[in-house]
């Protein structure tokens, strides 16, 4: 029997956190490829102190001994507390790991782990974007040898594209002008960014960007299965130049006419679902983030965008009650069906936000009343879904902060569409808005 | 601890309106026992100095109470802001030197919404945005700065912004003004409010700048 399995099958059926800590997780660790130096046991995160906290061997620096710059936190827990996905138990550890994760001394991790031996869960952290890498897998002498070797080969790869859907099933949102304008504010921070335009019927981004079509359309590519396509042929730089030879570039997958003459039932018989998946995983690799500007309506590429997706943001206005609704649905109904087929945990839908529209303070009352009302709602369905982290992402049981993150209403973001040019790059207000919005959920 | 009221002097005013504290006054009559403790420190032997509700030391005063109940801490200056912050009456301070946008925008709003504040028409989103995404802002000596970002906030505000906010500016980096070029060194004469630069050549830039 190969060590891990056998230290798990001996671990008594009631072991407390201090049996798995000392006895499962020194061969858990081992099986992971760390060793005695890279393991740093109560590693203090200044939010907390976390069980372990690992970081792979670098020849000019022991871990044990300076503590800076984790990869991985791992938290432990005893066989006593239930880690199944959605119990309390689970949430609040959960909770614990994103806490310690998220401290400003622990900006360098990009993993986490939960485990109490009976269950293991691998989480991924992109700037300040923590979503599941797998689910929360029941471990047993059969699985355990072959579910570490996935999470060895994730934790020692190098890091890739947070892959980011932009959806919400209601229409005019502003999906298109999130994608747009976070794109070109990601490039002016640095980032390296794809945007991918899967909106056939309305081809809004690349007529926004005035990209033109690639040489091999986009249709051509999804075709393409023995992948014969060089995708350098299908995506498109889009550039913008400033002042004093200044120039910002980001990159391009543009729609294309072919892409909207089948009908929708024939798009599901030639593309299997995930093909956008198996495309833009290959692409993760050369850029910081990719983002799919998705159109409304839940049908093929729709489902395909979040089927390619890590998270999913969703742009709601507070003053239609239907962008609302949809964006509840899309939460608890089609993500969790992605996330079925998918089975490594994702896509999650990132808490909501308010997309440009004047708002009162009365209006913006009326809109949590309504919001309220959803969540309860769905608290009654079969089985009951909690709402309530993806609308007030800052509410906990003290402080019943019913905080919404609002992109205020601004002219100059509509108009700039007229002028091909994202309007982050012609307006220093819309700029700082767009420069907000990812901070407050991409970049720490 | 039962403590005698001409043992305890309130050294600072208290700024509560007179209808409070005379009505609280009332109601403490008909009770007599201050549930609400008065935060003390012992500054000479049996004389004590309030640091922390002073509101309760105000009302104890009105209704003539002979004792009052008191908690005694230490004479640590941490310990007085500490008192001030618990009691609401001093606002607690963030560092701007090294706070996150989060810690930020929390505090600008607070300062934006209090009633009568001098910031009120202020964009927080604007505001917590330039000030955080200030290149230079952990050399920051001062909130100076801060009227340059054009986020609405002038000088005659930056008052009202000290009230949340302080600073621990880091030493600024020495340059080596050699290794820039010309178009940098003007930027940096532009920077810092020196007049006269626009025609110079590199060696007298240098020296501008020294």
């Amino acid at each position: 029997m190969i060590e891990i399995e056998a230290v798990l099958a001996n671990l008594p059926s009631n072991a407390q956190k201090s049996i798995v800590s000392t006895i499962f997780m020194p061969t858990l660790f081992k099986t992971l490829g760390f060793n005695e130096t890279t393991i740093f046991p109560n590693y203090n995160t200044e939010c907390g102190y976390v069980d372990f906290a690992l970081r792979p061997h670098q020849d000019n620096e022991i871990f044990l001994q300076t503590g800076t710059n984790p990869s991985v936190l791992v938290e432990i827990s005893g066989r006593n507390i239930n880690l199944r996905e959605g119990t309390a138990q689970y949430k609040t550890v959960v909770s614990q790991l994103k806490t310690y994760l998220l401290s400003p001394k622990c900006k360098s991790a990009t993993w986490g782990i939960i485990t109490n031996s009976c269950h293991l869960q691998l989480f991924r952290k992109h700037g300040k974007v923590i979503h599941p890498a797998t689910q929360c897998l029941e471990i047993s002498n059969n699985n355990i040898n072959d579910i570490v070797n996935i999470i060895r080969q994730k934790i020692h790869s190098p890091s890739t594209a947070l892959t980011v859907a932009i959806y919400n099933n209601k229409g005019g949102v502003g999906k298109t002008t999130t994608t747009v304008n976070l794109a070109a504010v990601l490039t002016a921070w640095g980032k390296r960014v794809l945007v991918v335009d899967f909106d056939p019927n309305q081809k809004d981004l690349t007529s926004c960007l005035g990209v033109s079509l690639g040489q091999n359309t986009f249709y051509e590519l999804l075709e393409d299965k023995k992948n014969l396509i060089p995708l350098e042929k299908v995506i498109k730089p889009y550039t913008i130049r400033f002042k004093r030879k200044k120039t910002l570039t980001f990159d391009v997958i543009p729609c294309d006419e072919k892409l909207e003459t089948q009908k929708e039932h024939e798009y599901l018989q030639i593309f299997k679902i995930n093909r956008l998946k198996q495309i833009l995983d290959k692409l993760k690799p050369n850029y910081d983030y990719i983002l799919i500007d998705s159109p409304p309506n839940w049908r093929f590429f729709s489902i395909s965008a979040t089927t390619a997706a890590d998270v999913v943001l969703i742009p709601t206005k507070h003053n239609d009650i239907f962008s609302l609704k949809n964006a509840a649905n899309t939460i608890k109904q089609y993500i969790p069906e992605v996330q079925e087929f998918k089975k490594d945990g994702t896509p999650i839908a990132l808490p909501i936000f308010w997309n440009g529209e004047k708002a009162t303070a009365a209006a913006k009352e009326q809109a949590r009343k309504a919001i309220d009302i959803i969540i309860e709602q769905a608290k009654k369905d079969n089985p009951p879904f909690d709402l309530l982290p993806y609308f007030y992402s800052r509410y906990t049981r003290d402080s019943q902060n019913r905080y919404i993150f609002e992109l205020p209403s601004y002219a100059n973001i509509a108009n700039a569409t007229f002028s091909q040019i994202p309007a982050v790059y012609r307006d220093k207000i819309a700029c700082d808005y767009y420069l907000a919005l990812v901070k407050e959920y991409f970049l720490q | 601890m039962h403590l005698y009221m001409i043992e305890i002097t309130l050294k600072e005013g208290i700024d509560a309106p007179e209808f409070l504290i005379k009505t609280a006054a009332q109601y403490l009559r008909s009770n007599n026992h201050n549930w609400v403790p008065i935060i003390v420190k012992e500054v000479e032997e049996d004389k004590y100095e309030v640091i922390g509700n002073s509101y309760v030391y105000a009302v104890a005063e009105a209704a003539k109470l002979e004792k009052v109940w008191c908690i005694i801490a230490d004479t640590t200056r941490e310990t007085d802001e500490l008192t001030k912050i618990l009691a609401g009456e001093k606002t607690p301070k963030i560092n701007l030197s090294t706070a996150t946008i989060d810690d930020i925008k929390a505090a600008l709003q607070y300062l934006i919404e209090k009633p009568g504040s001098f910031l009120k028409g202020v964009n927080l989103l604007i505001a917590a945005t330039r000030i955080d995404t200030a290149s230079d802002r952990k050399y920051w000596k001062n909130l100076e700065p801060i009227t340059k970002l054009k986020c609405g906030i002038t000088a005659s505000k930056l008052e009202a912004l000290a009230e949340a906010f302080y600073l621990t500016p880091e030493p600024e980096p020495v340059l080596d003004l050699q290794s820039l070029t010309v178009t940098q060194l003007k930027d940096l004469a532009k920077q810092r409010g020196i007049k006269g630069y626009s025609k110079k050549k590199k060696s007298a830039l240098i020296e501008l700048l020294s």
